[in-house]
């Protein structure tokens, strides 16, 4: 199982090199069918993502959600996931041209770890692993998306009237409103993940809030983003700063998922 | 205004809360990037002596606790509880007025679709319940349909279950109790100053091929205040599975060796006790001796460098370090094995039957669940605010018996009114059984 993993992970990264590829050709000749084809081929590369993690999942025989490469190609699977949803949802398929990248630059993080399946430690072993887990998948999906919608946002102004891109993208009200779906999705999923870890905290170590690292970074990532909502609220927050404040939230999911495993200590040092 | 009322208004204000969230998320950011807990020599060690002396004096050694961290947790509860019960009669007005068509139809909103003929397949289209006939202050035929009013609670619900949760939180740090107790199968300790006794029954430890340990597993009984005399609850626990006893909540928190440590003097026994390593024993009739138990090793191997380890967690060849203390003075230090004495002076110490001991923590506290229903509360409140999203349609009727078609949403914004467009074209290309997918979001 583990072997056809490998093999598929490698197909899924060229499935989703060639889409960004394809993406950057239809902007460039822009020819409609190559966008066609291009989120065709993402899709595909998606099907055959989810096919390689069922197959982890029974290669390992838990949920593939433990380590740093689990973690890394799920979260490339996610942001796939949100970003496809939101192509077909907003009918915007720019924004696949403009996540493929992202999407590329995340799996091939993965492809750097290593693929070892190590056995979990009795901590981890968990139901609430899984719930915990897979909403932060999303979330950080999500968030990615809502990172690509402002830079887009915030490339916008530049594009010429009237010309293909600015038929293709939507205007800044539309893209604006769009961002807020995305940041809402991810805040939604965020409190899951927050909640959800705080419950199996609690089962495992016997306080659900301890000050650990990742858990105090999610919560600024959190208050960040509830900061977010807040300001949209208030005028002239939307557009322009909101989409800068969207990028700024996004550094700090990073943050919480990478910078705090290699620059800080704690219990989360694992995944 | 007076300056009270403008010192009111300020601290009920979203505006404040805004501030309160940046200053928490910078303290939260202060607590992680510096090291807790630690000491001035360890600060001053790892940044300066003067970064020391400011993180001391900041308290950023135990952020989280901290007074400043405390007061705007406070200023936050503050905040939401004012901003919440002085926003109340405005959300009920709001939420009522949601249901009025007359403030609808008087709405300068420009018409999304005009020249339908019956508007009533695109409420459906939408979603909408169905429209209710009204008329417009100049007499037309009007048609209104209000959805997804619980969406205006979101925000509130939301900012209780935050309240709820932060009182919890907060509660819960004042007034918990913890304690952790160990022990090998057989032993009873007291808890804490609770005056109940935790016996613990038997303790194992399930290693897989590799000797990774898949689980640890503790069967105690707890006696209540009245002592070992009275009636015990028997309970099973292992990492994950917690047990509840007596108000209590028990968890099997971690494991390590002890031992038998035997203590005899000129060859007659004197003493026998199980140590945990790390802990020590003093002889019975010299207390000015102790004998310390350092560390076990299950599988006793030398480095390379020299330096003790086991080779795995099996006891294949058990050692034990030990060091002996002549009043509070290191006299000696080595590693004896399971079948060595130790001699000094008149006394000989051995070392036998290693087993794991368990750390069972024990703790109580009775506000987790208040803490867990505003978690709970705060995922409704959120899952109402951000995904129903109040929004109506109202169709007017025009005096040649045509319809033009309206709609709003406050969240929804540009993309809800999109939706109605793409929902009356819809139905003018596909009239009547047209498919409802147009409608979703
Ligand atoms: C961590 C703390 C907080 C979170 C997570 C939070 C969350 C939210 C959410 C999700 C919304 C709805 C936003 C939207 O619909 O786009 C909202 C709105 C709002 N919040 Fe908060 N909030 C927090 C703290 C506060 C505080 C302390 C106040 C105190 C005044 C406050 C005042 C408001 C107001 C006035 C609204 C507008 C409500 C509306 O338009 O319906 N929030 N908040």
């Amino acid at each position: 199982m583990l072997q056809i993993e490998n093999t598929l992970f490698t197909i899924v990264m060229l499935a989703y090199f060639a889409a960004m590829i394809l993406y950057f050709t239809f902007i460039g000749v822009q020819k409609e069918p190559i966008a066609k084809a291009a989120v065709s081929l993402q899709c595909a590369g998606f099907a055959l993502h989810t096919a390689a993690l069922v197959c982890r999942g029974i290669g390992a025989g838990r949920l593939p959600l433990t380590n740093q490469y689990e973690f890394a190609t799920c979260f490339a699977w996610g942001l796939c996931l949100v970003c496809l949803v939101f192509v077909f949802r907003y009918r915007f398929t720019v924004l696949g041209a403009f996540a493929a990248p992202v999407i590329f630059l995340i799996i091939g993080y993965a492809a750097m770890q290593s693929r070892e399946v190590r056995e979990l430690m009795p901590a981890l072993r968990s139901n609430w692993l899984g719930f915990h887990v897979s909403t932060a998948i999303i979330a950080y999906g999500a968030f990615g998306v809502s990172f690509v919608l402002s830079v887009i946002f915030l490339l916008r102004d530049r594009i010429k009237a009237g010309g293909f891109l600015d038929h293709h993208i939507p205007n800044r009200e539309k893209l604006d409103a769009i961002s807020y779906r995305s940041v809402s999705l991810g805040l939604l999923f965020l409190t899951f993940t927050i909640v959800t870890g705080a419950i199996w905290a609690e089962r495992a170590w016997g306080s659900y809030w301890s000050w650990d690292p990742k858990e105090t970074w999610s919560l600024v990532t959190w208050i960040v983003y509830a900061i977010y909502l807040h300001l949209r609220i208030r005028r002239g927050w939307q557009g322009r700063s909101a989409a800068v404040f969207a990028a700024v939230g996004f550094i700090c999911v990073m943050f919480t998922y990478i910078g705090v495993n290699t620059l800080l200590p704690g219990v989360h040092s694992y995944a | 205004m007076t300056a009270i009322k403008k010192i009111w208004k300020f601290i009920s204000s979203m505006r404040f809360a805004i501030i309160l969230l940046a200053v928490l998320a910078a303290a939260c950011t202060a607590g992680s990037l510096v090291t807790q807990g630690q000491d001035y020599a360890w600060y001053a060690r790892r940044y300066s002596e003067r970064t020391a002396a400011l993180i001391l004096a900041l308290r950023l050694d135990d952020a989280f606790h901290s007074w400043w961290f405390i007061l705007i947790s406070a200023f936050l509860c503050v905040n939401l509880l004012l901003c919440s019960v002085l926003r109340l009669p405005q959300l009920i007005r709001r939420t009522k007025a949601a249901a009025d068509p007359r403030a609808a139809l008087r709405a300068p909103d420009g018409a999304l679709a005009e020249g339908l003929s019956d508007p009533r397949p695109v409420f459906r289209r939408l979603r909408m319940p169905a429209p209710v006939e009204s008329s417009t202050d100049d007499g037309r035929r009007a048609l209104f349909a209000a959805k997804n009013r619980a969406g205006f609670w979101g925000a509130w619900i939301c900012h209780l279950g935050i309240l709820l949760l932060i009182a919890g939180f907060g509660l819960g740090q004042m007034t918990q109790k913890q304690y952790a107790v160990y022990g090998v199968p057989g032993q009873s300790r007291p808890i804490g100053d609770t005056g109940c006794v935790l016996r613990i029954d038997d303790f194992r430890v399930d290693l897989r091929e590799d000797d990774t340990v898949a689980q640890y597993t503790a069967d105690i009984t707890v006696f209540g205040p009245s002592g070992e005399g009275g009636t015990g609850s028997s309970a099973t626990v292992s990492v994950n599975n917690p047990a509840s006893l007596f108000g209590m909540k028990f968890y099997q928190n971690s494991t390590g060796w002890a031992a038998t440590v035997s203590v005899a003097e000129k060859g007659a026994p004197l003493q026998e006790e199980i140590v945990c390593a790390g802990e020590y024993l003093l002889v019975a009739d010299k207390p000015d001796l102790a004998i310390c138990f350092n560390a076990f090793y299950p599988d006793y191997v030398m480095t390379p460098g020299s330096r003790p380890a086991t080779a795995s967690g099996r006891l294949n060849n058990p050692a034990y370090l030990y060091s002996v203390y002549y009043r509070e003075q290191m006299i000696g230090m080595n590693v004896l094995m399971a079948d060595e004495e130790l001699t000094i002076d008149d006394y000989t110490v051995t070392f036998s039957k290693p087993q794991n001991y368990t750390l069972i923590q024990v703790k109580a506290d009775r506000f987790t669940p208040l803490a867990l229903l505003g978690g709970l509360i705060t995922m409704l409140g959120l899952l109402l605010a951000l995904y129903v999203l109040p929004a109506s349609v109202w169709a007017v009727q025009t005096g040649d018996g045509s319809w033009t078609l309206h709609g709003a949403s406050r969240k929804g914004g540009a993309l809800f009114r999109e939706q109605v467009l793409r929902a009356a074209q819809a139905e003018r290309t596909a009239p009547e059984k047209g498919d409802k997918n147009d409608a979703s979001d």
